[in-house]
């Protein structure tokens, strides 16, 4: 798979987890972009839902930035830590 | 999403310490009311053996040989039951050890086996399974603690020590998890007739029952049934507390 392939697939997957969790918690309204801060101004996200975004990527792909001890503030920051390899195993579902 | 707490469809139980004692009967309370049950210990029993082969538990009956105190085995038997049946539903902190005698000549390492035990084995599984609840936004926990959390009890300073900060983690874990629809309670149970008790001689036994209101040891049923009320779906109002279920001894 070409790397420009897989970059997309794996940022593509985080912002769809975004867009959920969000939803689930009343805030659809916010829009969801690689460049978005994830907390403050950006997408606002407290401790809470930060723990549950942690705990989704951990189920998605096996490991997450932030249970690596990593605090990641933008949501290409997400997913650089399984693009660059940080996420040792990780790999998109099908 | 998962929605399956009660409403007749199987909810997926975590019981600590479910080879024998309280959590055997913890266990068997589950199977009964059709749940799908998780449980471990260092050590495999006759009781688990039988639920291992009862047709009646195929596929809903899970035992993992683990030693909680150790963080990796315990982490491999909550992903054992993740990797099983997904969601977890009710998680139920029974695994527990005391240690009895003076603290004036209690040694360090019984101050360990216990404080890793009751305390530090379960604030890491609680946090695994808390991070699986947060993913699907409800959830129920239960920790077991004790009437000697609440009372103390000459000799058992280090057990007791660790039941009240259990106490001290259900009401702070029931502030952080309240909004997600998980609710955290503590059950403390009074004197039961399991190994636990045999650390009390036969006039220590005999004293506890002649100030008991209701006149007898607890069973471990008197205590599984206070479990099943505080994780019933419908009780979602009811969170943070500690549940005395004691015969009355320490009314
Ligand atoms: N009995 C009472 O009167 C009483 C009163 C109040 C509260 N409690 C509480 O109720 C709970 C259960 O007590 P009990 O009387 O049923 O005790 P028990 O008869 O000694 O049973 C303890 C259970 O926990 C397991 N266990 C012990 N250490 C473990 C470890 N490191 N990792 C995994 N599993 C472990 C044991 O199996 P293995 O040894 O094979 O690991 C066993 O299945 C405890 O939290 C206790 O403090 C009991």
């Amino acid at each position: 798979m070409e790397a420009h392939t897989k970059m997309n697939d794996v940022q593509s997957t985080i912002v769809t987890v975004i867009e959920q969790l969000l939803e689930r918690s009343n805030k659809s309204d916010i829009q969801v972009s690689l460049d978005s801060p994830i907390h403050g101004d950006g997408l606002g996200l407290d401790s809470l839902e930060t723990a549950e975004l942690s705990a989704i990527l951990e189920d998605e792909f096996g490991t997450d930035p932030f249970g690596a001890g990593l605090m990641p503030e933008t949501v290409a920051e997400i997913a650089d830590y399984y693009i660059e390899g940080d996420g040792s195993n990780a790999s998109v579902p099908a | 999403m998962t929605t399956s707490i009660g409403s007749g469809s199987p909810r997926t139980v975590i019981v600590t310490g479910g080879s024998r004692g309280l959590g055997a009967g913890i266990v068997q309370s589950f199977l009964d009311s059709g749940d799908r049950v998780a449980t471990c210990s260092r050590s495999e029993t006759q009781a688990v053996k039988e639920w291992e082969t009862n047709p009646d538990y195929a596929g809903r009956f899970l035992f993992r040989a683990a030693d909680i105190a150790d963080r990796e085995q315990s982490t491999q038997f909550v992903q054992a039951v993740i990797d099983e049946w997904g969601a977890i539903d009710v998680l139920v902190n029974n695994a527990g050890v005391a240690r009895d005698g003076i603290l004036a000549l209690f040694t360090d390492e019984d101050s360990d086996t216990v404080i890793d035990l009751n305390l530090k084995a379960t604030i890491h599984l609680t946090r695994q399974v808390v991070r699986n609840m947060l993913a699907h936004r409800s959830g129920r926990i239960v920790n077991i603690s004790s009437i000697v959390g609440l009372t103390g009890y000459r000799g058992l300073t280090v057990y007791g020590a660790t039941k009240a900060a259990l106490d001290g983690f259900t009401r702070a874990l029931a502030r952080e998890l309240g909004s997600r629809k998980i609710t955290v309670n503590s059950v403390a149970p009074g004197y039961l007739k399991t190994e636990m008790s045999h650390g009390l001689d036969e006039a220590q036994l005999d004293q506890i029952v002649r100030r008991t209101p209701a006149g007898r040891l607890g069973d471990p049923d008197d205590i599984a049934r206070a479990i099943q009320f505080l994780v019933d779906e419908r009780n979602d109002w009811l969170t943070g507390q500690v549940l005395v279920v004691d015969g009355g001894l320490t009314c």
